[in-house]
């Protein structure tokens, strides 16, 4: 059975979404120990980069979405399946920051499928989980999935498919905001479709994802490529004034909202 | 600029209550085990059931539901000998970097 990891990567003219990724293939490389496949177009392809990918998949990219007036590709996730040369895959956001092996233990509790259900956001301890809508589902989160590759995985992402073509019929049916389509939605409805319209507690990989909040920064504490401390710093308003707050991680993987800030992380 | 002197600078403060939930969920995580065709988590509750059920059984043999709601068959002695290490490994670890935290102002 191979393993291995697989990115979706196209760079818009904020981000470079590719750069991001060979920072998180790297990791993924020295932490996991697993294979990195990056999904990327032509154009995101720098001429001179010292990463070589597992392997390299050039696609075109569907670059009808737009978030904060920028192009958002985000738009194809369900070709994952297809895609991936690999038995068993973690399918990984380009700026999730791995500092330990901990995702090599989806591999040993899903059955063929699995995401996270709760996140955490760090400085922010106790804030209630994400849903669709106030009368909807509570959202999954697309930033990491393990899948096997099976009928019931394929399933999945065939009807991924289907909820991204029609996402404003289901952004109407499940009263969430339309305009801007998010993979996480759509996996939330996908997978409860393919359950029976139930939850399936094995699908659920049963640890917080870690998010570092849009108002929070994260500073790495040493140069090191593989360094695995950061301090987090968040401005924390107190009686008309900021007052900042931090405190420091150690060998925990997260997700950064903040692309700039994990920009500058990986540099 | 380093991570000391931007917290000098900037007069940041430690935040202990995020410490200790950053702690809980980093270690909450390291609890959980795969074993015996199901899923644990090495949980003081589930270790003392087990330490109490297992001598009454015969071959060790004790059904247990896991964390996904599943009845599973399991060898009493060897899950309760693998949660016991899981459990002690990780406390020791979480109480250290808790006691670590502590000591920041």
């Amino acid at each position: 059975m191979s393993r291995g990891v697989l990115l979706f990567a196209f760079n818009n003219p904020k981000f470079n979404y590719y750069e991001m990724a060979v920072a998180t293939a790297r990791r993924a490389n020295h932490f996991l120990g697993l294979p990195v496949t990056i999904v990327t177009d032509e154009s995101s392809v720098p001429n001179d980069c010292d990463y070589t990918f597992d392997k390299t998949i050039l696609i075109d990219p569907d670059k009808n979405n737009i978030r904060d007036y920028n192009v958002w590709i985000n738009k194809g996730r369900y070709q994952a399946y297809v895609l991936s040369p690999y038995d068993e895959t973690i399918l990984l956001d380009t700026d999730y920051m791995i500092n330990s092996d901990t995702l090599l233990k989806t591999f040993d509790i899903y059955d063929d499928f699995c995401c996270h259900d709760t996140t955490s956001f760090l400085m922010h301890p106790g804030v209630p989980q994400e849903v669709l809508s106030a009368y909807s589902f509570k959202t999954m989160w697309a930033t990491v999935v393990t899948f096997r590759k099976t009928e019931r995985a394929r399933q999945i992402f065939e009807c991924l498919k289907m909820v991204q073509d029609n996402y404003d019929h289901y952004a109407n049916i499940h009263s969430f905001v339309g305009g801007v389509y998010r993979n996480d939605y759509a996996l939330t409805l996908a997978l409860r479709i393919v359950n029976g319209h139930t939850d399936n507690k094995q699908d659920i990989i049963p640890w917080n994802l870690v998010h570092v909040g849009k108002n929070t920064s994260v500073h790495r504490n040493a140069e090191e490529e593989f360094n695995t401390e950061f301090t987090v710093i968040y401005d924390s308003w107190k009686r008309g004034k900021i007052k900042k707050e931090y405190i420091t991680l150690t060998g925990t993987d997260f997700h950064t909202m903040n692309k700039a800030n994990f920009m500058e992380l990986i540099k | 600029m380093n991570t000391a002197s931007l917290i000098t600078d900037a007069k940041a403060r430690f935040s202990h209550n995020s410490a200790k939930a950053y702690l809980k969920d980093k270690f909450s995580s390291k609890l959980i085990v795969a074993e015996q065709g199901g899923l644990w988590t090495a949980s003081p509750a589930l270790i003392s059931f087990l330490s109490v059920q297992t001598p009454f059984t015969i071959d060790d043999n004790v059904i247990v539901i896991d964390n996904f709601d599943n009845p599973v068959q399991v060898d009493g002695k060897a899950l309760l000998k693998k949660l016991q290490d899981t459990y002690n490994t990780v406390m020791n670890e979480w109480h250290a970097e808790w006691a670590s935290l502590e000591s920041k102002r």
